[in-house]
């Protein structure tokens, strides 16, 4: 099942997930996560602990991260899985949504 | 008689090994010297002495001996262990040596110095002071002196060295292999049968130089049973259309081979529906030219026409294909036929498969695809001006106007429409072809609209086409990403991914979907088929809106076959046979699906739109030209320097026999301005889209 923790540094947010990025994980993502994110000015993502994505997860990240910057919220993706970043890459996220956050 | 020869270092040791050998004192046999020992330089060249000793006496002495042989071996070994010159208890080669010599059949002791032997798969050799033997190794054949194998070709041996000789069998086992191939219709075995080789090493004659061969015995052996290759059909379910012949000569056959073990049926394509003109339909490409480049407007072509009752074509109706089997047993399907779709318009009935006119008039029959269109058009005669008296003229066949068309009035037809004087001011449109004699001023000219909304539409179709077709392989190849899981496929369907596409990788998608949406919604009225509404309506469900309807991989592969179909069909154009032809335009607009002539002294300020060829013969005096398949103008431009756009697509020339300083012309989107008067040009886009004269 899809869960997340996360540990504040300052004013920064570092946001561990856990579990697949899927359609499952939406609601966790929209009703748990989000409310948390938007007082933090940086807040950092770790993939390390998420083997699988689908198209939804890939969909919500994207909105997630979209909606963060555009309230001029630095986001940054760290310690993705290979495979993972495969998928990334193939869908050109790192186009989409800035070469640089993906650390 | 008993006799040997028997060697030593000096002829006194050479006669008491003999002695002693044939255990006789030195009185009871004649000695002969056959060579006197010499000591050599440094041991080389040294010779041993040789003599040889011969008894006298009774053969029961020698039977005697040789009944006693195994003591006379015995006695042999030890001698031969005394022996100075032969320190080597390998020696194999003496006991043989020996028979040879007590024999006295074969070769003397002496003339087997230096020389090497092979009786019975064994190699002897007898050292000589003066030279060792050479042995030639070869193939197959493994020398192993003093238990080192010898890589050379060529060695020498002694008496010293212990040889042994070891010969290499080959065996292959029978290698075969079945593949299908990509349709599962044919089936091929590939046999490589085994085999062994036995080899035997010849005897060689003694010599000094000597060549160890073999005999050589191939056998080949086909292992491949009937078992083996059941079992194999069996694992790759291949069940028809088996050839139990080819499969037998398979298991019998001793020299590499294929064989096609089974072959299944195709499928036999079918035969559309079609139909069968009984009568001439064709329209005449209206006016043509002389050699002279004149055109003489009476001598237009006749007109088909047909009576009321006559069968004007037959419809056949479709053959269907075969369906074929594959060796797995699968079906084939041939290829679907279609029956044709018959619209019957105005003027024709369908009465068991004939097409009959009820009214007199021009037949037309036209086809696309398996559409066909079938009418007879009347044709109306207007024989004075059209004006407010006579009001403006809507038939759906050909019209036929002897006089004027005046200003504000509208002509609209089915057919082709003739005008005989001029027309001033007034809308002229038709899905078929224009032809004035007169003066065109200030109006607007149509022939053969609903091709361009097909032809735009169809293009279209074919670029957004590619891209699904893209879009259904990546999803694929996404699908194959060990980190990515298809789960909400099945519940969102493929929505959020297609989004996330259209977002970067496929971002230029959308102006191209929108654009079709838009331009159907358009001219959705002239759009007879369906199918153009239907794929649009799936573009936006797909693509454009947010909607909660989920769309499987399958759908989209439906909707990219639907497109093309709708391409290919596009390319057929629905009215090859729509021109407009006038002699002179003033102020006006020409657009045609087909080609545009103008034959008279040329247009002024006219916009001139035509999607085949478009042929001026008299000049170009400003406004803008355009032909889809080329423009040939003879003049263009004015002295005045009025602007003046002579344009084609990329592919197309532009050919003017004068053209003024001023005049633009336009090949894609590369533009060129005339900088001074030239004479016959000839311009085109080279490969670096650059505009280049001829």
């Amino acid at each position: 099942m899809f869960h997340f923790s996360t540990k504040e540094i300052k004013n920064a947010l570092e946001v561990k997930l856990e579990g697949d990025l899927d359609i499952d994980g939406t609601e966790v993502v929209e009703d748990q996560l989000i409310p948390q994110l938007e007082k933090y000015r940086v807040i950092s993502i770790n993939f390390e602990n998420v083997p699988f994505v689908d198209s939804s997860g890939i969909g919500l990240l994207m909105h997630l991260v979209q909606a963060l910057q555009d309230k001029g919220i630095h986001v940054s993706i760290f310690n993705v899985k290979q495979d993972v970043q495969e998928i990334f890459d193939l869908l050109q996220l790192p186009e989409i949504l800035g070469e640089e956050i993906f650390i | 008689m008993q006799s040997i020869v028997s060697k030593g270092k000096s002829v006194k040791e050479a006669v008491h090994l003999g002695l002693e050998l044939m255990e006789v004192k030195k009185n009871e046999v004649s000695i002969e010297i056959i060579q006197y020992g010499t000591k050599g330089f440094f041991g080389i060249g040294g010779k041993n002495a040789v003599v040889k000793l011969s008894k006298q006496e009774s053969n029961t002495t020698s039977r005697q001996s040789k009944t006693n042989s195994i003591d006379y071996y015995k006695t042999m070994e030890h001698l031969v262990d005394d022996l100075p010159f032969e320190q080597s208890s390998v020696f194999e080669g003496y006991p043989i040596d020996y028979a040879i010599d007590v024999s006295q059949k074969e070769m003397t002791e002496q003339e087997l110095e230096g020389k090497a032997w092979v009786t019975d798969g064994t190699i002897y050799v007898k050292d000589s002071e003066t030279q060792y033997p050479i042995v030639e190794i070869g193939k197959g054949v493994q020398l192993f002196k003093n238990n080192q194998m010898v890589k050379e070709k060529k060695t020498i041996v002694s008496e010293k060295d212990a040889l042994e000789i070891t010969l290499e069998d080959e065996q292959q086992d029978t290698r075969w292999n079945i593949t299908i191939d990509q349709h599962k219709l044919n089936v091929l075995l590939e046999v490589n049968p085994g085999h062994t080789i036995t080899r035997k090493l010849q005897d060689v004659e003694p010599n000094q130089q000597i060549e160890l061969t073999v005999d050589e015995h191939k056998e080949t052996i086909n292992t491949l049973t009937y078992e083996d290759i059941r079992n194999k059909m069996e694992t790759l379910r291949i069940t028809y259309g088996i050839n139990q012949n080819e499969i037998r000569k398979a298991l019998e056959t001793n020299v590499p081979s294929s064989y096609e073990i089974a072959t299944g049926s195709k499928a036999k394509p079918g035969v559309d529906g079609r139909i069968e003109l009984m009568v001439e339909v064709d329209t005449k490409n209206g006016l043509i030219e002389d050699d002279a480049g004149k055109v003489d407007f009476r001598e237009l072509k006749m007109i088909p026409t047909v009576e009321e009752g006559q069968i004007i074509a037959i419809i056949h109706p479709p053959i269907p294909g075969k369906r074929g089997t594959t060796v797995t047993n699968e079906p084939l399907p041939a290829k679907e036929t279609h029956p044709i779709v018959l619209k019957s318009e105005i003027g024709v009935t369908v009465v068991e498969d004939n097409i009959i006119a009820t009214t007199a008039g021009r037949p037309f029959v036209e086809q696309r695809g398996p559409f066909i269109k079938a009418s007879v058009i009347p044709k109306l005669v207007h024989n004075g001006n059209v004006d407010i008296s006579s009001g403006n003229i809507r038939f759906d066949g050909d019209i036929e106007i002897r006089g004027e068309v005046e200003e504000n009035m509208i002509v609209e037809g089915g057919g082709d429409i003739i005008i005989y004087k001029s027309a001033s001011d007034a809308t002229i449109t038709t899905s078929k072809s224009i032809i004035t004699y007169g003066n065109v001023t200030g109006s607007e000219l149509s022939a053969g609209k609903s091709n361009m909304l097909i032809t735009e539409l169809g293009h279209l179709l074919g670029i957004i086409q590619i891209q699904v077709e893209k879009m259904i392989s990546f999803i694929k190849q996404l699908s194959q990403s060990p980190a990515f899981k298809s789960s909400d496929f099945s519940r969102g369907g493929l929505n959020p991914l297609i989004h996330i596409l259209l977002e970067k990788k496929f971002n230029s998608f959308l102006p191209l979907a929108k654009k079709y949406v838009e331009v159907t919604r358009k001219g959705e009225e002239y759009l007879e088929e369906e199918d153009w509404r239907k794929v649009a309506t799936s573009i936006q469900q797909i693509f454009l809106t947010l909607s909660n309807q989920t769309t499987s991989l399958e759908q989209l592969k439906i909707l990219s076959r639907k497109m093309k179909e709708l391409h290919e069909y596009s390319k057929t154009p629905i009215e090859p046979d729509s021109y407009i032809t006038i002699s002179n335009a003033l102020n006006s607009s020409l657009y045609c699906s087909g080609n545009i002539l103008i034959i008279g002294q040329g247009c002024v300020n006219t916009k001139v739109h035509s999607g085949g060829q478009l042929k001026i013969t008299g000049s170009v005096r400003g406004g803008e030209v355009y032909g889809r398949q080329g423009a040939e103008i003879k003049e263009s431009g004015s002295n005045s320097g009025t602007k003046t756009v002579i344009a084609v697509p990329s592919d197309q020339k532009i050919r003017i026999g004068r053209a003024f300083e001023g005049t633009v012309l336009k090949i894609g989107h590369i533009q060129h301005i005339v900088k001074e008067n030239r004479n016959n040009i000839t311009a085109r886009i080279n490969s670096e889209g650059q505009i280049v004269f001829e």
